[in-house]
């Protein structure tokens, strides 16, 4: 559903090469790091081919088994509305919203994650839920855009868990209300 | 005019007070700890000045003479004429304490239970002094709490008492403290009858109370399915009987039919158990729900009831603001006002008060003629209007009658076609009603001139659009010549249910409120005409534009069941377009809930309600479907309008004062407007007449060489200009005035005496749009 990630443009090969060798050497000392550090939680998740992750304190619930309502006229990243207990949650492709690609309807059965800051709650669908990790705040390095075709507004940092690079999604950034301008 | 009636403001003063007490109380005990603070002191200050000047405004006097003595010891506190000193602190309690007391019991010192004075004259000696204070008379023996330490803990531990300290209360009073035990006792008694909950908590408790309505439905549905596997049952159970009836007649050998005896017979006896379980259980599930139902209804009832208020509290304060608005116009007007007790939905009741001023507003500016016509057609002199709330089933009906001169149908048709809404024909096609109707039109006004009081910005459709949306409501208007205007506003009880029209495009179920919905028909295709490249069917007479709901919303048609062509007509705002659906699925009560907070505005869409199966379904926007409907039509033409401006806005400004052309000037600059400027009329005419282009004039009246109203007529009589808005800003507002200078064929006319820039800017960027 997703094009893998194209290879970094040649002229920036070995600014990439070095940034790679960097985070290598960091995840060499991460053991030694965390101890140190301020821990942040993470959820990861999946994404096609690629892992994403959202701060704990963001999410409110995963919710695996719902039906997706559409509603007319939202933007194309918005799939519809669920009803989570009687509340109204918008549901939103992240994917799509990312420059991704798109949720691919008919796999009802991905979950979604239910993300909140004081203002906003929506629910973001993804491919897989995978576990909840705890990184040191100076593991986190900042995105590399070559590297991550995903608009850099979206993504606060990146880190490296089990040799897997986690893209961590700003999740303030997902969450601005739509069509409160008028 | 109406009396005042104080009694609903008492209540809300009561609240307000018991906020500033409590705070007040607190404030005490943490300026006794820290006696320097002055974030203390003057929140103190203020309190007690907000506390004064409410009581005066409900005229609970005694309060007010008791927090003014506060305050005046609070303004020597603050401004360290005099340190706070611990019997301050026991003067404030016993104070506030009384202020509660007499707010408590409508501001009567009830059974004189209170020495009012001797407090009174220990606030003052307070206030005075620290030598004075000294000299205090001694506290009045009976009134007087003991100045302990432990007062503060008393007061912050009334609210908490239960029966068992009533009791002990009791026997205090047998022991002769008899006031303060009273005191307590009523406090008491105030703290069980309200408390104040915050509204999004309410909320969010009647949202839990519809998900219990719709597993509610959801179970009763449950109970039918339960009821037809009891008669299936009852239908196995009897052909089996039918078979038992057959196996006698069947050739067996013995040991066979042994079997055969004995296997049935068990049969029996396990069906006639299912069958009574199954009884049973029905009977016992029934039951449950029967009882579950009448509670949950009640719930429901109860639920919604908490967030109901009389309609009183809004209209309070209309006959102040008819008084205003009287005297604005400089009319005589009677407002009579029925029907506030009437309960209506919280949320309703914040929203109807701008639509009903504005009624108002209309009805004295329009509706009520001036003295000396009401005399000439023999009516009374005072005008009346008339504002009733009652219920009418499941809904609320407000009505605003004037017995003023009602709306001429054909001044209305006049200025439509003036205007360019309907064309020449139309209008003589229209109906007296319909034409009414066109009072709703965007942007419409049959005053030909704007003036700073009505006719500006704000229009009827504005109130009209705003009730259809925001508050599901619809506005209707009839009038008769010469008699007056009734000006008739419907709206749901509450915002949270309403009436629907179920009905389904491709796949999905949308709802549509029904009190927009002028009717559901059903056609065949060859009732459809095609006219200037649209497609219209004709109702009594008229023409109606059809649109594919598809087509607004983004969703695909599947086609309709059967020949004819389901249509849902919506009338709004004068026009009516009739939308084609797959499927008219019903009509039936809805529970509206908003989208959520991601979703704030979503065009086309209201909300959603869930329906029995759990099924969301989104609740259409009238007044958007009626936009996009309506710009679909006119899109080319718009575009073609909007091109031909660019670049700022520019306007020329006609002023011989230095001073006002100056402030003018940065006005209009701070807006975003290019500004030329003129001395005088004749130069301003001259520069216009070299080609200035401007999309406005906004000209002074007194001015030497040409006055503004002669800068209008040369304005309007010259036929390249005359189509650049004049706006005439004077200190002269007297009526002679204001007709010359609609005379002359101005657009607007602001009086210098209620000028601001909003009313200027308002002014401005609606004639030029």
């Amino acid at each position: 559903m997703r094009q893998p990630s194209p290879t970094g443009n040649d002229v920036w090969a070995d600014e990439v090469a070095a940034t790679l060798r960097k985070r290598a050497e960091s995840l060499a000392h991460e053991g030694v790091d965390e101890v140190t550090g301020v821990l942040v939680g993470l959820l990861l998740f999946r994404l096609g081919e690629e892992w994403y992750a959202v701060r704990v304190e963001d999410v409110r619930e995963i919710y695996r088994e719902y039906e997706i309502t559409a509603i007319p006229c939202t933007p194309a990243s918005i799939l519809g509305v669920v009803n989570i207990r009687g509340e109204m949650v918008s549901v939103t492709d992240i994917a799509k919203l990312m420059g991704l690609g798109q949720f691919v309807p008919g796999s009802v059965t991905a979950p979604a994650v239910v993300i909140q800051n004081t203002e906003v709650v929506t629910a973001i669908v993804v491919d897989e839920i995978g576990d909840i990790i705890e990184v040191a705040e100076e593991n986190i390095e900042p995105p590399l855009s070559i590297i991550d075709r995903v608009n850099a507004q979206f993504i606060v940092g990146s880190v490296y868990h089990h040799e897997r690079l986690v893209g961590i999604v700003n999740a303030n950034s997902v969450l601005v209300p739509i069509g409160s301008a008028k | 005019m109406v009396e005042f009636d104080r009694s609903a403001f008492i209540s809300k003063f009561q609240e307000e007070a018991q906020d500033l007490l409590q705070r007040l109380n607190e404030d005490v005990i943490a300026l006794e700890a820290d006696p320097d603070s002055r974030e203390i002191l003057d929140r103190m200050l203020r309190d007690a000045h907000t506390l004064k000047g409410s009581s005066r405004m409900v005229g609970l006097l005694e309060i007010s003479d008791i927090a003014h003595r506060l305050e005046d010891i609070m303004v020597k506190v603050a401004s360290k004429e005099m340190p706070y000193t611990q019997p301050m602190s026991d003067y404030f309690f016993e104070a506030l304490d009384a202020i509660l007391y007499l707010a408590d019991n409508g501001g009567k010192n009830a059974d004189d239970l209170l020495d009012l004075e001797a407090l009174q004259a220990k606030l003052t000696a307070a206030a005075t002094g620290p030598q004075e204070q000294a000299d205090a008379p001694p506290t009045a023996p009976v009134q007087q709490a003991p100045p302990s330490e432990d007062e503060p803990e008393k007061v912050a531990t009334i609210e908490q008492q239960d029966e068992q300290s009533e009791a002990e209360d009791d026997q205090a009073s047998e022991n002769g403290t008899c006031v303060e035990v009273k005191r307590d006792d009523k406090l008491q008694a105030k703290v069980q009858q309200t408390i104040r909950v915050k509204t999004s908590q309410v909320d969010r408790l009647l949202n839990l109370i519809s998900e219990v309505v719709i597993s509610q439905i959801k179970e009763e549905q449950k109970l039918v399915e339960l009821r037809q596997g009891v008669g299936e049952l009852h239908q196995i159970w009897q052909t089996w009987v039918r078979i038992k009836a057959h196996l006698t007649s069947l050739d067996l050998d013995d040991e066979a039919m042994a079997i055969l005896v004995e296997e049935s017979s068990r049969m029996d006896a396990q069906l006639a158990d299912r069958r009574r379980d199954q009884a049973a259980l029905l009977k016992n599930f029934n039951e449950d729900i029967a009882r579950a139902s009448m509670v949950v209804a009640d719930l429901q009832e109860q639920g919604m009831r908490i967030r109901m208020l009389p309609v009183s509290t809004v209209f309070q304060t209309f006959p102040r603001a008819m008084r205003d608005l009287a005297r604005s116009f400089k009319k005589d007007v009677d407002l009579v006002i029925e029907g506030g007790d009437t309960e209506l939905d919280k949320k309703v009741l914040e929203e109807i008060n701008d639509p009903l001023i504005h009624i108002m507003r209309n009805a004295v500016d329009h509706g009520i003629e001036p003295l000396e016509q009401r005399i000439a057609a023999g009516k009374p002199p005072t005008g009346t209007i008339k504002m009733t709330a009652h219920q009418e089933g499941d809904r609320i009906v407000i009505e605003v009658a004037d017995d003023g001169a009602g709306i001429d149908p054909a001044k209305v048709r006049a200025a439509a076609v003036r205007k360019g809404y309907i064309s020449q024909n139309e209008a003589a096609a229209m109906s007296d009603r319909e034409a009414t109707y066109l009072i709703f039109e965007r942007g419409f006004s049959t005053s030909s001139i704007i003036t700073e009081i009505s006719g500006r910005g704000v229009g009827m459709d504005v109130v009209r659009e705003f009730i259809v949306e925001k508050l599901k409501g619809s506005l209707d208007v009839t009038t008769e010549l010469g008699k007056g205007s009734v000006f008739r506003l419907t709206m749901p009880l509450t915002l949270a249910i309403i009436r629907a029209l179920l009905l389904r495009v491709g796949d999905q179920v949308f709802a549509l409120p029904t009190s927009s919905i002028e009717e559901t028909l059903r056609v065949t295709p060859d009732e459809i005409i095609s006219a200037e490249g649209r497609e219209v069917i004709r109702r009594q007479r008229r023409t109606v534009p059809l649109v594919r709901l598809g087509d607004v919303l983004g969703v695909a048609h599947r086609g309709h069941e059967g020949k004819k062509i389901p249509i849902a007509t919506i009338g709004f705002s004068g026009h009516r377009i009739g939308f084609i659906v797959d499927a008219l699925v019903g009509e039936q009560q809805i529970v509206i809930k908003p989208l959520g907070s991601h979703l704030r505005k979503i065009d086309n869409v209201a909300g959603v309600t869930v329906l029995g199966a759990g099924e969301i379904v989104p609740i259409l926007n009238v007044p958007d479907l009626m936009d996009w409907a309506r710009s679909r039509s006119r899109q080319s033409h718009v575009a073609a309008e909007e091109k031909t401006r660019t670049g700022p806005p520019k306007v020329l400004i006609c002023e011989d004062s230095f001073t006002t052309r100056e402030l003018e000037r940065s006005i209009f600059e701070a807006a975003g407007y290019e500004v030329e400027v003129a001395m005088d009329g004749a130069m301003g005419l001259a520069r216009l007449q070299e080609g200035l282009k401007v999309d406005a004039v906004v000209t002074d009246v007194q001015m030497p060489n040409m006055t503004g109203f002669e800068l209008t007529r040369a304005i309007k009589a010259d036929p390249t200009l005359t189509r650049i808005p004049v706006i005439i800003v004077t200190s002269l507002e007297r009526d002679e005035e204001k007709a010359e200078g609609v005379e002359a064929g101005a657009d607007a006319y602001i009086t210098k005496s209620v000028f601001n820039q909003d009313t200027l800017l308002d002014t401005v960027e609606r004639l030029i749009r």
